[in-house]
C-alpha cells in the first residue's frame, strides 16, 4: 500500500511515494536518482550500500524507507561542494585507493562516520571503522592510508 | 507475490507506546511479526523466512532506547538501546564491562548502529553475543503481553516462546565489589562473522578465594549454557593457574560441540577450553583491582 513518506537526505527533504517493504537503498536509488550506495549483496554483509543515519554508518539495503522519516540522511552525493571535493574524497583519489570504485561510496561514508567522531584514530581504530566495508580490488592498504592522509587535512 | 532480492508485501505498523504494541500483537493474533533494527528480520524477510502479513516497527514507541544506571537497582536498558549505545556508554564500560565488550564487538560497525539489544536477545541465534554476559550477569528481562508484565531471568528465554510478547527492558544487578569480568570469542574474520564459540565469566573474590563464578559458553548449543561442574572446581577455592587449567579441563568435559563445515568437535571444544582460561584470567585480574 503507497503512502507518502518524509526524507531528508544531504539536507534537502524530499516528498516520496513508496510501500513499506522497499529499502532505504532501493528508494535513494530509484525515487532519488542517488546511484552511490550499491547493492552488492543485499543483506548486510559487504558494505556497499553505507550510508551515515545521523551521523552513523548504517547498511541501507536493511533499513525500511518509512522508518526513516526525521533523520539525518548523508549519502556519498552529499560529501562534495560542488566541484571541490570532500577531503576524504580527495584522498581517496590522491591515493589510488580506487580501483572498480564499487567499494568507494561507502567506504568514504564508514570513514566520515570515524573522522566527525574521532578527529586522531589510530590505525587499529580506522580499519575497525571500515571492517564492515569488503573491497575486492585493492587489498585495503591504498584505502586506510588515504584516510589517514585525509584525517591530517581535516586537522586531526 | 514473490520478489527476487527484494522484501515481500506487508503491512507496516508503527504504534508510539509500548500499550500500543501489545494492543496489536493480541489483535492480529499470530499475524504480526515487531521489527527492532531490522538487521536480522529484513535479511530473513528477503529469503521468505518467517514473513507475516503484519510488521509492528518499534523505532517510534517512546522510551525504550535508554541506559540507566542506579547504585540499588543496578543497570536497566531498553530493549531497543542499540549495539553501539551500549558499548559506549561509560557507565557499562566502567561496571559491566563484558557486556560492553560483547556489544562493541559484534558484527560490523554498521550492524552495532541499526541492531538492538532486545533483538539480539530474540533473534534465536545461538550466537547470540549479548546473552552469555547477560547470563553471568545475572540479568533479567521484562516480557509484556495485554495482559500482564513478568520480569524473569535471561536464560527463559531458551523455553519462553515470544509470540505476541514484548521484551521490553534488560535489567542487570549491581555487581559485588572485587567482581571482574571477561567476554571472549573466537571468530574466523575479526569483524562480519559469528563467533565459532564465545565465552562469558564473572568471578567475585572474598578474601582472595573464589567467592562466585559464572562460567557461560556460547554458539556452540542451541542456547549459551552455564558450565556449572566447572564452576564447581573453583567454587570457595584460592585462586592460581594450577586450578584455572583444572577448569578449563571441566569445561573442556562439559562441552559437546557439534562439528561443521569450518571446525570439528574437537577443535571447538580446544577453543573453549583456551578461551575460557584465557577469560578466566582476564575476570581474576579486574577482580583483584580494588573496586572503587
Amino acid at each position: 500500500m503507497q503512502q507518502i513518506i518524509e526524507l531528508t537526505v544531504n539536507g534537502e527533504t524530499y516528498s516520496i511515494e513508496t510501500e513499506p517493504r522497499r529499502t532505504l537503498l532501493e528508494v535513494l536509488r530509484e525515487n532519488l536518482g542517488l546511484t552511490g550506495a550499491k547493492e552488492g549483496c543485499g543483506k548486510g554483509d559487504c558494505g556497499h550500500c553505507t550510508i551515515l543515519i545521523d551521523g552513523n554508518p548504517v547498511y541501507s539495503c536493511l533499513t525500511l524507507a518509512v522508518e526513516m522519516e526525521g533523520k539525518d540522511i548523508v549519502t556519498i552525493e552529499g560529501l562534495a561542494e560542488g566541484e571541490k571535493l570532500h577531503p576524504i574524497q580527495q584522498a581517496f583519489v590522491d591515493y589510488g585507493a580506487i580501483q572498480c570504485g564499487f567499494c568507494t561510496p561507502g567506504m568514504i561514508l564508514s570513514a566520515k562516520g570515524l573522522l566527525d567522531k574521532n578527529p586522531n584514530p589510530t590505525e587499529a581504530e580506522i580499519k575497525e571503522a571500515i571492517s564492515g566495508n569488503l573491497c575486492r580490488c585493492t587489498g585495503y592498504v591504498k584505502i586506510i592510508e588515504s584516510i589517514k592522509e585525509a584525517l591530517i587535512k581535516i586537522g586531526g | 507475490m514473490k520478489y527476487w532480492r527484494r522484501l515481500p508485501e506487508f503491512e507496516y505498523l508503527a504504534p508510539n507506546t509500548i500499550e500500543g504494541v501489545c494492543s496489536l500483537l493480541e489483535e492480529k493474533n499470530g499475524n504480526a511479526k515487531i521489527i527492532a533494527g531490522g538487521t536480522v528480520l529484513l535479511a530473513r524477510w528477503k529469503e521468505s523466512l518467517g514473513v507475516s502479513q503484519y510488521l509492528i516497527g518499534l523505532k517510534k514507541v517512546s522510551n525504550l532506547s535508554y541506559v540507566n544506571f542506579d547504585e540499588e537497582k543496578g543497570l536497566s536498558i531498553g530493549a531497543m538501546a542499540t549495539h553501539g549505545v551500549i558499548s559506549n556508554s561509560p557507565i557499562v564500560k566502567e561496571k559491566f564491562n563484558l557486556l560492553a565488550r560483547a556489544c562493541g564487538g559484534l558484527g560490523t560497525p554498521q550492524i552495532r548502529s541499526m541492531g538492538t539489544i532486545g533483538g539480539n536477545l530474540c533473534s534465536r541465534f545461538p550466537t547470540a553475543e549479548v546473552i552469555p554476559p547477560l547470563i553471568a550477569l545475572a540479568a533479567k528481562v521484562k516480557i509484556v503481553n495485554n495482559n500482564e508484565a513478568r520480569i524473569m531471568p535471561v536464560e527463559v528465554l531458551s523455553k519462553e516462546s515470544l509470540k505476541a510478547q514484548l521484551l521490553t527492558e534488560i535489567q542487570v544487578p549491581s555487581l559485588p565489589s572485587e567482581s571482574g569480568g571477561a567476554y571472549l570469542k573466537y571468530t574466523i574474520r575479526e569483524a562480519t562473522d559469528y563467533p565459532t564459540v564465545n565465552v562469558a565469566v564473572l568471578l567475585t573474590l572474598d578474601n582472595k578465594k573464589c567467592k562466585d563464578i559464572k562460567i557461560v559458553i556460547g554458539a556452540v548449543g542451541p542456547f549459551p549454557f552455564r558450565a556449572k561442574k566447572a564452576e564447581g572446581v573453583l567454587q570457595g577455592n584460592p585462586i592460581d593457574e594450577k586450578i584455572i587449567g583444572a577448569v578449563a579441563q571441566a569445561v573442556w568435559e562439559e562441552s559437546y560441540p557439534s562439528s561443521d563445515i569450518y571446525f570439528s568437535a574437537e577443535y571447538k571444544k580446544e577453543l573453549i577450553k583456551v578461551l575460557t582460561r584465557r577469560a578466566i584470567k582476564q575476570a581474576w585480574e579486574k577482580a583483584q583491582k580494588a573496586y572503587a
